[in-house]
């Protein structure tokens, strides 16, 4: 039987290391792709991400429950704010990603991309392109209009779970959802 | 029918931003309206580009076994800040002041409560103690009184008085022997107060060092680290610490024990300095106390007591970098912004707190690895006993550091001293020929983790964009370079610029979204130093070369009527598009595969070398131009008539 994650943070706070692991392991991939998008910077997530955990293993004496992953997304949240006002001095462009990700430059892209029968490479630049386009629009949003699009819309919390991530009322998030959605409106590329 | 619902509305009700009454509203008139429903679909289709971004982002084993690493270090406790209720301060600072009160007193007027409290001593150090008795009775008080900057202000080794305030993190001791204990009645909570103490007392040294046992169990305080710069090589894994931490000494001998336990630090590099009172102070040795591991102690005489700073610096392995570029160029091609980084990671077992850090471009010639000096078990080599030494050269001559205790006594203990031993040497040539790049500020990089720090950032770089074809070089596609110099007429100039990689942006459109123009590597760049940028395949600029006309003519014939000689001429016609909207330049290399030859063209080109011609064309944008040109080769005894 699967352990619940109260459990597992009952037992690594009794000092149960592989509790903890499960727990990364358990939600590692839904916070990374939320730090990401977060960030706009694989680099700079990896890093929050370190912070994010670094932060539940300090603070799990802390978690009353009942709902861990609410509680994990608002130390994520903290952890993207605090980053983000830290290193804005370093202007980081969001760009990078794409090549911190895939670590290819347009030649390798090349290669691999033609080995692959179904290749197209306008359809490939142009599909990159408009990724692009909807990541720039996204990291041009607010920081708390942001965050809520991203938990809500990717990370598909319900309106009371970014509520509760984001200390404010339900009617906050669905007014930033809404300013988040009204402002994308004109910046989505058409697909 | 009601109207047809807003776009606002529409957002709403796909979204379920609005309320359970709006929901049903217009849920019923969607049902009926098939124009809202069409103007749905299409919003719908809009945000569908959301999901272009719904990638799964997988967390690397290596990212989960870093983390794992930090959730093994024990939690730090935050302190409580206390200064943030100013009435709450006054009286913790009244309390604090009392209780430094209290126990001055108490260490002075009741000298005797330390000895009861030390309990009995172990027999094995009873003759030792015999033989210290002479300095015993000179120098021992029976309070153990130390002071340092951290807001410890005591240590007594009599029951739980543990340090308040003090930062469980650092790893150096001081440690004192029962001979050298004098007591001070500073506080290190008042610097003038410990500054006023660093006089001269009149009582006198004695003329043998302590010995200090080697002891496992010990009670210390620990000094912090007020200041640390690191010099991190890329060129090898080894940085070069200095750290400043201030000491406390008394009058008299000091040991000072200096502990690395898990992390990377070359311990024959180790060396300790005084910053002040240099001429009161002499460090004298530097030993390594047998069985226990991962530790130094310092033997310092000192004509002062009180707090002094000291330069501590050895060599660590497990902290790096690297640098890498980010180019944006602007819309024109005619500038760029550069912005280039520096990303640090530390896995030296240490974390290094608001570390001043400084960067090495240049190769370093070390001896040894610091990373196997570091995992040696013991800093020289295994320990041998005292009875052992003769064995070997006998000149290990240690009695006089132990204060004379010599035979039975010490017969089972080891020890080494590194002034006795040869010390491993870490070479360095033509250092005032390496770049030194120091990063502004101070940055706290804690154990396994990496840092990416902003190192300069430049706008408006001048740059030239070329196009390059080549096909000996790059086969049938033409090349982007992009061409700047390293100096002040570029904005930049200011320092050489390390190698990296460099990753060029361009403006894809006026709303100002970025496009992945091209990356490479760049080696070292020296100021004033041009560079040249391969960026890659230039999609948009095509070259098509087409052999037009072949023939041959001019035969030469030998004696026995065989060709001899003849001429190879050659009709080429190249199509080159630019389907940009910038206006390019591009420069065509042709080979010829023999140094004899002569090239018609109404196009002017340049003598690359002896086989090649280079032609430079500049091309409107989205233009097409023809190159064409007559190639005559020279062969076998006709290659004479071309010098002739």
């Amino acid at each position: 039987m699967e352990n619940t994650d109260k459990s597992l943070i009952d037992a690594h706070c009794q000092g149960d290391p592989a509790a903890f692991g499960e727990l990364v392991r358990r939600y590692g991939d839904r916070v990374l792709g939320y730090l990401i998008k977060m960030s706009g910077n694989r680099e700079q997530a990896e890093d929050l991400f370190q912070e994010t955990f670094k932060r539940v293993h300090e603070k799990a004496h802390t978690f009353r429950g009942p709902q861990f992953k609410s509680w994990l997304f608002k130390i994520a949240t903290n952890a993207a704010l605090d980053g983000r006002r830290r290193s804005r001095r370093m202007k980081a462009i969001s760009l990078n990603q794409q090549f911190d990700s895939d670590n290819m430059n347009s030649e390798q892209l090349g290669v691999i991309a033609t080995a692959d029968d179904s290749y197209n490479p306008s359809e490939q630049a142009s599909k990159a392109e408009q990724t692009e386009q909807v990541r720039q629009a996204i990291e041009l949003l607010p920081e708390r209009q942001r965050a809520t699009l991203v938990l809500a819309y990717y990370q598909q919390l319900s309106y009371t779970d970014v509520a509760q991530v984001l200390g404010c009322s339900v009617g906050t998030v669905k007014t930033q959802m809404f300013r988040a959605l009204k402002t994308l409106a004109d910046k989505l590329p058409e697909i | 029918m009601k109207n047809h619902l807003t776009e606002n509305e529409l957002i709403e009700y796909q979204f379920k931003l609005g309320s359970q009454e709006q929901q049903n509203t217009s849920h019923e008139h969607l049902a009926g309206c098939g124009e809202c429903r069409e103007r749905l679909e299409k919003l719908n289709k809009k945000y569908a580009a959301l999901d272009l971004l719904r990638e799964d982002a997988h967390v690397s084993e290596e990212l989960i076994s870093q983390v794992m690493a930090q959730a093994k270090q024990p939690v730090r406790q935050k302190v409580v800040p206390f200064y943030k209720s100013s009435w709450f301060g006054a009286v913790a600072a009244a309390l604090v002041l009392g209780f430094v009160f209290l126990v001055s007193n108490l260490n002075t007027d009741k000298p005797t409560r330390q000895q009861l409290a030390k309990g009995p001593e172990p027999k094995g150090k009873a003759a030792i103690k015999e033989s210290e008795a002479k300095h015993e009775a000179e120098t021992a008080r029976p309070t153990r009184e130390f002071v340092q900057d951290t807001g410890v202000t005591t240590e007594m080794p009599t029951v739980a008085t543990e340090p308040a305030q003090e930062e469980a993190i650092t790893r150096i001791v001081a440690k004192e022997t029962s001979d050298m204990i004098a007591p001070t009645k500073v506080s290190a909570l008042d610097i003038t107060a410990v500054e006023a103490a660093i006089t001269p007392t009149t009582k006198p040294i004695s003329e043998q060092p302590p010995f200090a046992p080697a002891s496992a169990i010990e009670l210390v305080t620990l000094p912090r680290r007020d200041k640390v710069q690191l010099t991190i090589y890329n060129s090898a894994d080894f940085t070069l610490v200095r750290e400043r931490r201030n000491l406390t000494l008394k009058k008299g001998w000091n040991w000072l024990q200096f502990m690395w336990a898990n992390t990377l630090i070359d311990p024959t590099s180790l060396s300790m300095e005084p910053l002040d009172q240099m001429e009161k102070i002499d460090i004298q040795q530097l030993v390594f106390p047998a069985r226990l591991r991962e530790l130094g102690r310092w033997l310092i005489r000192s004509e002062i007591s009180g707090q002094v700073p000291f330069e501590i610096t050895y060599f660590t392995s497990g902290l790096s970098w690297r640098a890498f570029y980010m180019g944006t160029l602007s819309q024109d091609e005619k500038t760029m912004k550069m912005q280039g980084y520096v990303r640090i990671g530390n896995n030296s077992g240490e974390d290094y707190e608001e570390a001043q850090t400084r960067l090495i471009v240049g190769k370093v010639h070390i001896l040894d690895q610091i990373a196997e000096l570091a995992k040696r078990q013991y800093p020289y080599n295994r320990p041998i006993s005292l009875g052992k030494m003769g064995g070997r050269g006998g000149d290990y001559d240690v009695g006089g550091m132990m204060g004379g205790i010599k035979g039975d006594n010490m017969r089972d203990s080891f020890m080494f001293v590194d002034e006795k031993l040869s010390r491993k040497e870490i070479r360095k040539e033509g250092l005032s020929e390496y770049f030194l790049y120091t990063i502004e500020g101070t940055e706290t990089i804690p154990n396994e983790w990496g840092k990416r720090l902003l190192s300069f950032e430049a706008e408006d770089i001048a740059v030239e964009s070329l196009y390059k074809y080549d096909e000996e070089r790059w086969g049938n596609q033409a090349i982007k370079f992009v061409k700047f110099t390293n100096d002040e007429e570029h904005n930049l100039g200011q320092t050489p610029i390390p190698n990296g990689d460099v990753k060029i942006y361009g403006y894809a459109d006026e709303q100002g979204f970025l496009s992945y123009v091209g990356g490479t590597g760049i080696k070292y760049i020296p100021v004033d130093e041009e560079v040249e940028l391969n960026l890659g395949p230039a999609r948009l600029v095509e070259i098509e070369p087409k052999l037009m006309d072949f023939k041959t003519e001019n035969y030469i014939f030998d004696n026995n009527g065989d060709v001899s000689g003849w001429d190879e001429i050659r009709t080429w016609k190249i199509e080159i598009t630019n389907t940009r909207t910038l206006p390019i330049q591009i420069e065509i290399t042709r080979g010829f595969g023999t140094a004899y030859w002569t090239l018609q063209s109404g196009t002017p080109y340049d003598k690359h070398d002896a086989s090649h011609a280079r032609f430079m064309l500049e091309l409107e944008p989205r233009s097409k131009q023809i190159l064409e040109y007559t190639i005559r080769t020279y062969h076998g005894t006709r290659e004479e008539s071309l010098n002739q």
